[in-house]
């Protein structure tokens, strides 16, 4: 059984910072990580692989070369084997020409996937898109939201629990199947020592636009739908009032006559 | 050359200095000044002041000195025996000066330096170090200043200050005064391996700089200080000999020492630093690795195994015992999350945590000699948790906190039932070769006395902070007793009373254990010579005549 899961380099960053001059983010002294949603992605297929003798995880990023240090963590974490898609004619892509190369690739690298997982969404861009588009394009089910999933005994079908806005609801599919993933119930793993070193012998290929089977029309900035034509940081945020010192009535009164000043009431 | 003139300020009125006045005012204002993180009870002072410079400083000193008025001196108030806590008279809060004043290169010994004011937080000053951005530097610094700033930036490499004391609100002028240390001092020594420079405030208002290397005692143990007057003041550096381990007690002697240590780890009672120079060291990518293993037995071995081994030098190697790794076991079975790591295995006993030189990017570094150290302890490497990435070392660094935070809550707890309990926790090193019987010296003692206990810290240090956990005060008691006597065999085994909290105004009893009335009676000529009317910090290292 061969799972791909599918993962993204994204800067380590708790509040964003845009250079006003540049419109540009600001990277200086900012790490580089693995996207904490594609860590889920794959902790959910280091639980099916720990049930399941016979599954390989190939861990796959589009990015460039520094992106492989994100698939090391992968390799650290469990997967068995990793593919980077890098090439300058990627660079640019949007989320269409993301997923259009990265289901080339899985068709080219593995086309005999039974599940593809994906984070929900990477920290940095936050669109959520890519994962329904290669579904999409591979023509496979998707299953979003997921926070729970078990393969069944035969191999044949992924029974999961997804979120909703009413609940959760859990849902079973015949595989192939692409799944999104949430955090769940997840502790974040830690390798050991040895994994660590290990994981620096499994196979971490390298894969260029040649090998896929798209026009360079299809790629990167040329072959993207959308652009991103500025980048601005939002207007800050007036901190509020506090109303401090005052007995109880008083203080409501101070805040009423707020209230009318900004003629809320 | 053992002779060194002092020098003077540019005179600015005291009346200038920012002041509070009356311990009504302060006791309720200003509170928190009145003790520090050893929450040492009783803080006391008539006048609290916010010296902004040097000349300010001398200023209150002169005046404090003029009116026989005690002065107690504080940075960030991070120390954990009281040390700025003001027993009475004037308190001097030196929080405002707080500039980074120069980041250079030093030609003769071919690295990078920083200069900074003494409450420069050390996170701060790491942070400005690792980003390369010094705003301070480049709205006030000259011409030539803001070159070395530009020259540094250019540096293809990152740098950092190496003395780790895990709290790093701490101030350095405070960490230079008590020459802290932490867990990677078990690499890069203590606080005084990377100090180039300091200016020491006299209790007289005047300041000596002092470059290492350039003032050393006689060949009689002599140093000669000339006043602005041109009186001389003669110290004679003290006869005893150190311990052979990380030390924080007593004040530092050796034969043809150097005048910039006498003041490092002097704990303030010689004198005031408020300027320090130190060194940068190139930062390497390192891996923080927790090898779990089957015993305290085991993990000694694995501490020896991994000394023994030359081929990687560790930053530092700590140990979680036993006991202390049933508590955090526990504490993960209420709720898994609140360690924030994998649960630990339940064939754990204990572990050793330690952090060497990494190269995520590359396989063919040679880790063998930690794999095969490992390995002859009974364990392997896949036992073990391991990160390098920054977020997850913050994990690590988070899980280092969870084990003390975890037995505070404890004492917290029992404090409701019995107020006057607190935690023991021990503070005392031995030499590499007494590591083994000064374990069994522990849990004999421990065991045989019933009480709950456990440890962790630097064990590749010789260094383990057994923390004590009183379930009632007849414990606490017994506990107490119990420190004197371990005090008392790590002195027996060449070791010290105090590896790195130091003495100030709780662990003054711990100094008579290990230095004889002889020997302490030298470190107070040197004080008295200094500080003829005692006014600097009184109660910190000696207790005062009451």
């Amino acid at each position: 059984m061969k799972i791909v899961v599918c993962v993204k380099q994204v800067p380590e960053i708790a509040e964003v910072k845009v250079n006003p001059e540049t419109g540009t983010l600001v990277r200086e002294g900012v790490a580089s990580i693995l996207n904490p949603f594609c860590e889920y992605a794959l902790d959910h297929a280091v639980r099916i692989k720990s049930v399941r003798a016979d599954v390989t995880i190939l861990a796959v990023s589009m990015g460039p070369p520094q992106a492989r240090a994100a698939l090391m963590r992968c390799l650290e974490l469990g997967a068995d084997e990793a593919l980077l898609l890098c090439d300058r004619k990627f660079a640019g892509s949007d989320t269409w020409a993301t997923s259009l190369t990265l289901a080339a690739a899985i068709k080219e690298a593995a086309a005999d996937f039974d599940l593809i997982l994906m984070g929900k969404q990477a920290i940095d861009g936050d669109t959520a898109q890519v994962g329904p588009e290669v579904a999409e394009i591979l023509g496979i089910p998707q299953i979003t939201y997921t926070v729970d999933m078990e393969i069944s005994s035969n191999g044949k079908r992924l029974s999961t629990r997804r979120e909703c806005e009413s609940g959760s609801e859990v849902v079973t599919v015949r595989m192939p199947v692409l799944v999104s993933a949430l955090k769940g119930e997840m502790l974040r793993r830690l390798p050991s020592f040895a994994e660590i070193l290990a994981a620096r012998s499994k196979p971490l290929r390298t894969m260029n636009a040649d090998a896929l089977s798209l026009e360079e029309s299809e790629l990167g900035l040329q072959g993207s739908f959308t652009q991103v034509v500025k980048v601005f940081p939002p207007s800050a945020r007036k901190s509020g009032q506090r109303v401090e010192g005052l007995e109880a009535v008083d203080a409501a009164r101070v805040m009423i006559e707020f209230l009318r000043a900004e003629r809320f009431v | 050359m053992h002779e060194i003139h002092t020098k003077t300020c540019t005179g600015v009125p005291v009346e200038a200095v920012k002041c509070i006045s009356g311990f009504g005012e302060i006791s309720t204002d200003y509170a928190t000044y009145l003790t520090d993180e050893s929450k040492y009870p009783g803080g006391k002072a008539e006048k609290l002041f916010f010296p902004r410079d040097e000349s300010e400083l001398s200023a209150v000193l002169k005046k404090m000195a003029s009116s026989v008025t005690p002065v107690t001196v504080a940075g960030a108030r991070t120390g954990l025996v009281g040390g700025c806590v003001p027993l009475r008279g004037a308190l001097v809060s030196l929080e405002l000066m707080n500039q980074i004043n120069q980041v250079y290169y030093d030609e003769c010994s071919e690295e990078w330096r920083v200069r900074a004011q003494c409450a420069v937080s050390l996170s701060e000053l790491n942070r400005c170090i690792l980003s390369k951005n010094f705003a301070g530097i480049e709205k006030h610094g000259t011409e030539e200043i803001t070159a070395q700033l530009a020259r540094f930036r250019k540096e293809p490499y990152n740098y950092f200050y190496p003395p780790d004391p895990t709290e790093l609100s701490a101030s350095l002028g405070g960490t230079v005064a008590t020459n802290a240390s932490g867990a990677r001092t078990y690499r890069y020594g203590a606080t005084r391996n990377w100090v180039r420079r300091i200016r020491v405030m006299l209790p007289n208002g005047e300041f000596l700089d002092i470059p290492r290397g350039k003032y050393f005692a006689s060949p009689a143990g002599e140093f000669i200080i000339y006043d602005s007057t041109g009186t001389p003041v003669h110290i004679r550096t003290p006869s005893y000999r150190l311990p052979a381990t990380k030390n924080a007690a007593g004040i530092f002697t050796g034969p043809n020492m150097d005048l910039i240590d006498l003041f490092i780890g002097s704990e303030g009672i010689l004198g005031t630093v408020t300027a320090i120079d130190v060194a940068l060291l190139k930062r390497e990518e390192k891996i923080s690795v927790i090898q779990f293993v089957a015993s305290d037995e085991k993990a000694l071995d694995l501490v020896e195994a991994l000394r023994n081994q030359k081929a990687i030098p560790l930053d530092f190697l700590e140990l979680y015992s036993e006991e202390a790794v049933k508590l955090l076991r526990g504490r993960q079975k209420k709720d898994p999350k609140a360690v924030g790591m994998p649960p630990i295995p339940d064939h754990v006993g204990a572990a050793v945590f330690f952090e060497f030189s990494f190269q995520s990017d590359s396989n063919s570094m040679d880790y063998s000699a930690v794999v095969d150290a490992v390995g002859r302890c009974g364990t392997d490497v896949r036992n073990s948790w391991a990160a390098y990435e920054p977020r997850e070392l913050d994990r690590f660094k988070t899980f280092r906190h969870i084990l003390p935070e975890t037995v505070n809550g404890i004492i917290a707890e029992r404090k409701k039932q019995h107020p006057g309990l607190h935690k023991l926790g021990t503070d005392l090193a031995v030499p590499d070769n007494h590591l083994r019987e000064m374990w069994r010296i522990y849990t004999k003692k421990l065991h045989a006395a019933g009480m709950e206990w456990l440890a962790f810290g630097h064990v590749g240090d010789n260094h383990v902070h057994v923390n004590i956990l009183p379930r009632d005060t007849d414990e606490l008691e017994q506990g107490l007793e119990l420190y004197h006597e371990l005090a008392f065999e790590a002195v027996r085994l060449g070791g010290t009373v105090s590896a790195e909290h130091g003495i100030g105004k709780i662990k003054t009893p711990y100094l008579k254990v290990m230095f004889t009335a002889d020997q302490i009676r030298q470190m107070r000529d040197i004080k008295h010579t200094l500080d003829p009317v005692g006014i600097l910090n009184p109660g910190d290292m000696f207790e005062v005549a009451s």
